[in-house]
């Protein structure tokens, strides 16, 4: 099953004056390895045409990518006012 | 006079098991919880073993757990075979083994309980960090206010950013985390019962595997558990291998797991309703110290979890550390020392149970489970020593301690590893 396909059976509910996450573009330009496009369980990271493109709308919250970026580009907060993802099972 | 007793910070198993036994003393306390209900954004495996929790919820297994766990298997998985313990007894009547449950039902009602003892409980909202005056907590911050408490239970679960925002713990490295993905596969309440041999619907199987064939050779473990009419089935991804690899994506290792010839069969027919991931604590204590002036830190947060390959565990270890810390609280209350104390008491208190018992014995079991021969060499002699002694080739038969060796002489690792490690094992499992 694609990973897109998983996420779409979630619910979020979206923070749209708060992203949670900010990468900072000019260390991923130089980044050498993007682990955290292979970290990242949501695939919020990716590369589109050798660029990295991150969008925090699918994010399940969970901190990987935090720890997979060693190279100090990832901002990290928590969301705000219930905002997120919201998981029915967890 | 600070507003409340204490603050607990996550609802998840330690900070509303804190919050019931604080409410039950009287205590004034505030559970927060950053999800909307609470519990939303909690994610386990999930068993919970052993019975700590009827300290505060006596009732607690009328409350919605899943299935008892009757059978417990452990299996390493190559490519090719399935090789398992799949251990089933009568007398898990009289032991406590676990329920399955699925968090967020388990833990919405555990925040309910809480709310019935008489604590507030609020949803929905994000705690900044403690606030600090002279090195002492006075409570947290919350959109650059401040709420002030005697005391802060933090148990904000394994992604701990309030106690990292405050100082007391370190961002996590590869080594102290573990990724944990998850999905959940509906299922007929019947079919699983049936398929997984279980004496009732009530009844159900846990089991841990070692995934010793994924593409690129990342370590990961496995578990797969019954609920009532869906499946739990993930895996723990090393995140120092999953690094060293740089190609394989997470969320792919589990699909890799539920397509293994021996893991497809029991799915059959089941269909994804929920995906999940969530940080998996590892390698033992995740602070220097669980407490300090005015705050003390559970579950998770501090790092309490137990895995030694044949069973991952936390929620019981959350559970307690959560209470014992609320006991901790109520010692200070009743000698009268108030705001800011230094909960030294709960360090203290907390020795005397399984839980910093099992940090301390099983420091650097990590090692172990994570070691090649755990998931590379022993899944691979194994196999070859199980092919060669039940198939019939019409040749002479050697005797067993000679295939090992051999298939052993045949892999390129090191004997040396291979003795150090299975020296760990015996030491540290």
């Amino acid at each position: 099953m694609k990973i897109e396909d998983r996420l779409s059976l979630l619910n979020y509910k979206i923070d749209k004056s708060y992203e949670h996450i900010t990468v900072n573009p000019s260390i991923c330009e130089t980044c050498p390895d993007h682990f955290c496009t292979f970290a990242c369980p949501a695939k919020c990271y990716s590369l589109i045409d050798s660029k990295l493109n991150f969008k925090y709308e699918d994010c399940v919250e969970c901190g990987t990518c935090d720890t997979a970026c060693s190279h100090g580009s990832v901002a990290w907060t928590n969301t705000k006012g219930g905002h997120g993802v919201k998981y029915k099972f967890g | 006079m600070s507003e409340f007793d204490v603050i607990v910070v996550g609802a998840g198993p330690a900070g509303a098991s804190a919050a019931i036994k604080l409410a039950s003393a009287k205590a004034n306390v505030l559970l927060v919880d950053r999800a909307d209900p609470p519990g939303s954004k909690n994610v386990s495996g999930g068993v919970l073993w052993g019975d700590s929790l009827s300290q505060v919820a006596p009732d607690w297994e009328k409350g919605p757990v899943e299935r008892y766990v009757e059978a417990k298997g452990v299996s390493f998985l190559t490519k090719d075979s399935r090789i398992s313990i799949d251990f089933r007894s009568k007398k898990f009547g009289e032991y406590k083994s676990g329920y399955t449950v699925l968090r967020t039902k388990f833990d919405a009602w555990l925040a309910k309980k809480a709310k019935d003892s008489g604590a507030m409980v609020v949803s929905g909202v994000t705690i900044d960090k403690l606030s600090m005056k002279d090195g002492k907590a006075i409570g947290v911050e919350q959109a650059g206010e401040t709420i002030t408490a005697d005391a802060v239970i933090i148990a904000e679960g394994a992604n701990s950013r309030v106690a990292i925002n405050s100082g007391i713990k370190k961002k996590p490295s590869d080594r102290h985390i573990a990724l944990g993905i998850k999905e959940i596969i509906k299922l007929p309440e019947k079919t699983i019962t049936e398929r997984f041999g279980l004496s009732s619907a009530k009844m159900g199987f846990a089991s841990e595997y070692v995934l010793g064939f994924l593409d690129g050779g990342v370590k990961a473990g496995g578990f797969l558990y019954t609920n009532k009419e869906s499946v739990s089935i993930g895996a723990v991804i090393s995140m120092g291998d999953l690094r060293n690899n740089n190609q394989t994506y997470s969320f792919n290792i589990i699909e890799q797991f539920k397509e293994h010839p021996f893991i497809a069969p029991l799915l059959e027919g089941g269909r994804v309703e929920e995906y999940s991931a969530h940080l998996v604590p590892e390698g033992g204590l995740a602070v220097n110290s669980i407490h300090g002036n005015g705050y003390m830190i559970a579950g998770d947060a501090a790092g309490f979890t137990f895995s030694n390959g044949l069973v991952l565990q936390g929620m019981n270890y959350a559970i307690v550390s959560g209470i014992v810390a609320a006991d901790s609280f109520l010692q200070k209350k009743e000698k009268g020392i108030g705001a800011g104390a230094n909960f030294s008491n709960y360090t203290d208190n907390l020795s005397k149970t399984f839980v910093l018992k099992d940090m301390k014995n099983f420091r650097g079991v990590d090692a172990v489970t994570w070691s090649n021969s755990i998931h590379q060499t022993i899944p691979a002699i194994a196999e070859e020593a199980m092919l060669n002694m039940f198939s019939e080739s019409g040749e002479p038969k050697e005797h067993l301690a000679k295939i090992l060796f051999k298939s052993l002489k045949e892999r390129k690792e090191s004997k040396k590893d291979l003795a150090m490690d299975l020296y760990r094992m015996m030491r540290r499992m």
